[in-house]
């Protein structure tokens, strides 16, 4: 990990929401970079190492997918969307995409600073993944395929070890449905979105304390789930 | 007289004038050959009522003029008694078959001039933009055949009884239960009753391929109502062309309507998102460069103002979420994204968004872990869920209980959200579903008592039912989904 300050571009046309959230940021340590285009961003991208983007979903000049596409051509670095819509599928648009994670308008400067904090350190985490994950009571290694909650050895099923293992791999992500579906049951089985909800219900029951409100395997209602270790 | 008897008469006596000159030189068996000619000729030409008048006067003419005793009734050799009979079953037989085939070459000729008008009225009907235009077309039509007629279409789906007419007159009281019996039995109605009085006495069904779009009732002009009885077939004919004619108008209008309606949704859509869009951006300015204030460098009181200022934003957009939401659903077409899920996926995620407001709460989730899953749109069920554990914990005292419960009934899904509190007044528990109409009268807890109409809204597209009730010490909310059939699952093999 370097110590430098992380540097995170901020693409938002709206004046006023890029002052708050650079100032948010700043405080955070780090360094804010303001872009009010979707094309200024993408030069701000290209201009030094960047270790975030926020983006807002309504740019003038481009569209928030568009602006995604692009820079998914070439660079992994985080992306956090602003979305001032309602409506989920802009979002999973957007995560489909490639975006990492999506904030709701109004936000509050916590939610922002959580969100951030959480994508830095999985953008610093993904140089030396380890097998080894511990949430709750539960720890799991990848390497040797074991999962245990409170030191009792857990079994899982195939799908279930599957599913968790891609959970794991992208905490702190927003996972659509989709996607996990592609990833546990593998291209074309897009309709059967049920699967992947029963077995779900399954991890949680076998994972979480109390499976109603999980604290680890979450809801992201209309657009998948996110694992919070 | 009918001119045609004369006129076989004369050819029988012309053919005796030819004939008689002639008897020195022809066998009298040839001479029958010019007589048993002349019935033929006249058959064909004259029809059957001459042709036989003309059989049986050949036979007295032939016997005068050319059996021996001549000029005379008499007959001197018996076997003439054969020939006569021959001629007369000659003539007789061929006079019938000749008739016959004039007939049948009338019929033909009738039926191709009906098919032919019955073509030209499709062809007029096609250009007809509306009922009223199809029912002139076709009084037009029929009233050169000496009838009137009045076209009926159901009013509204709603009340198939009351019909739309269209024609020269109003039908009378009678008349429509007649066009009413046609229309409701399918069947062509036909009266007597009315017969001489210048009322429809037929009523035709329109069925058209899909549904009967209506009555077609025709009234004889004067006294020519045989006509209308013999005319049967061709009305049936023309009833259904108008019938395919008034179903194909029926779905030209549709059609134009869904692609009205398409568009005023379109445009309900873009506004609504474009508000939703333009009110949340300086909400969101607020709400953070607020919160951005509300922390040390600002002396505590200045904090607390911020503060304040932030959760006012912040309660301002929940209420406009809610009024968006509000016109959303009252636009009467909520497109559900149905998906078949656990409901406990939308326990969790509610209970984790509201975390903040239901700290102060002790909350119970007695949700068991077997709930069969059901179909429905997560992003509402979730608004359903948190606008009424938000109401539980709005009206409620600190520390109270709120207990949120689901159980799987015979046919439905049942959930229940309560609170230990002052309840809903008793007086007005039918009507906390309504908008803007909320429990109490001078209410002390802000809001716009939009919660319960959103939720009655979402669980009444979900085929839902929602009531309120009191519970012992608290108010209650009861809502039920139905269970339905979920899709097949194959479990994985075991590893």
């Amino acid at each position: 990990m370097s110590d430098a300050k992380p540097r995170v571009i901020v693409v938002e046309d709206e004046p006023q929401i890029r002052r708050f959230v650079s100032d948010a940021l700043r405080r955070e340590g780090c360094t804010p970079i303001q872009a009010g285009t979707a094309q200024q961003g993408l030069d701000e991208v290209v201009a030094g190492k960047t270790d975030l983007v926020v983006l807002d979903l309504g740019l003038p000049d481009m569209s928030g997918i568009e602006f995604i596409r692009d820079l998914r051509t070439w660079s992994r670095v985080p992306i956090l969307i602003l979305s001032a819509r309602s409506g989920e599928q802009d979002k999973i648009a957007a995560l489909d995409t490639g975006a990492d994670d999506y904030l709701a308008k109004p936000f509050g400067v916590g939610e922002l600073l959580a969100r951030v904090r959480a994508l830095l350190r999985r953008h610093r985490e993904d140089d030396d993944a380890s097998p080894h994950h511990r949430f709750g009571d539960v720890e799991a290694d990848l390497s040797r395929r074991i999962v245990s909650r409170a030191g009792q050895e857990l079994h899982l099923t195939q799908i279930e070890y599957r599913l968790l293992a891609v959970m794991l791999a992208n905490s702190s992500k927003v996972l659509t449905h989709r996607h996990l579906m592609q990833e546990v049951w593998g291209p074309g089985h897009g309709e059967q979105a049920h699967y992947l909800r029963i077995y779900v219900a399954r991890l949680r029951q076998k994972l979480e304390s109390d499976p109603t409100q999980p604290q680890h395997i979450l809801t992201e209602t209309g657009v998948g789930y996110r694992f919070q270790p | 007289m009918n001119p045609r008897y004369p006129l076989s008469a004369a050819l029988c006596i012309l053919t005796t004038l030819v004939a008689f000159p002639l008897r020195a030189w022809l066998d009298v068996a040839n001479i029958v050959m010019l007589f048993l000619l002349t019935v033929f000729v006249t058959a064909v030409w004259l029809g059957r009522g001459p042709s036989v008048m003309a059989a049986f006067l050949c036979v007295a003419l032939f016997d005068f003029f050319f059996v021996p005793p001549h000029l005379s009734l008499a007959v001197a050799d018996a076997q003439y008694l054969v020939t006569f009979a021959v001629m007369l079953a000659v003539g007789l037989i061929t006079s019938h078959l000749a008739a016959r085939l004039s007939e049948r070459t009338e019929q033909a000729q009738a039926r191709e001039r009906e098919t032919r008008v019955l073509y030209e009225l499709a062809r007029d009907l096609g250009g007809a933009l509306t009922v009223d235009q199809v029912a002139q077309i076709t009084q037009g039509f029929l009233a050169g055949l000496e009838m009137d007629t009045t076209v009926l279409v159901p009013a509204s789906a709603a009340d198939p009884a009351a019909f739309h007419e269209f024609g020269p007159r109003h039908l009378t009281d009678l008349e429509l239960s007649f066009a009413r019996s046609a229309y409701e039995r399918r069947t062509v109605v036909e009266t007597d009753s009315l017969a001489g009085m210048g009322m429809a006495i037929v009523f035709l069904p329109l069925t058209a391929p899909t549904k009967v779009r209506g009555v077609l009732a025709v009234a004889p002009r004067t006294d020519v109502i045989y006509l209308v009885r013999s005319r049967r077939t061709l009305l049936e004919a023309v009833a259904s062309l108008v019938a395919i004619i008034i179903e194909r108008l029926h779905y030209a209008e549709a059609a134009r309507q869904g692609e009205l309606q398409f568009e005023a949704e379109k445009l309900r859509t873009s506004i609504l998102s474009s508000l939703s869009h333009d009110l949340r951006t300086p909400l969101t300015s607020l709400v953070g460069l607020a919160d951005s204030l509300a922390r040390p460098p600002l002396p505590e009181s200045a904090q607390e103002t911020a503060g304040i200022i932030r959760d006012q934003a912040h309660a301002m957009h929940h209420l406009l979420s809610n009024l968006l939401e509000m016109a959303r659903l009252q636009s009467g077409s909520i497109s559900l994204n149905r998906e078949w899920q656990p409901f406990e996926e939308i326990v969790g995620s509610s209970t984790r968004l509201l975390a903040a407001i239901l700290a102060g709460r002790m909350l119970e989730v007695d949700v068991p872990r077997n709930l069969p899953l059901v179909s429905f749109d997560a992003v509402l069920m979730e608004r359903v869920v948190c606008n009424l554990l938000e109401n539980a914990v709005k009206y409620s005292p600190k520390g109270a209980r709120i207990r949120l419960s689901a159980q799987a009934g015979k046919a439905s899904l049942e959930v229940a959200v309560l609170n230990d509190g002052p309840g809903f007044p008793p007086d007005r528990l039918d009507q906390v579903f309504e908008a803007f109409v909320r429990g109490e009268r001078e209410p002390a807890v802000p809001g716009t008592g939009l919660g319960l109409a959103i939720c009655k809204a979402i669980i009444e597209a979900h085929d839902g039912t929602i009531a309120a009730e009191n519970h012992a010490g608290g108010a209650c909310v009861r809502f039920t989904l139905p269970l339905g059939t979920p899709p097949a699952m194959e479990e994985e093999a075991a590893p």
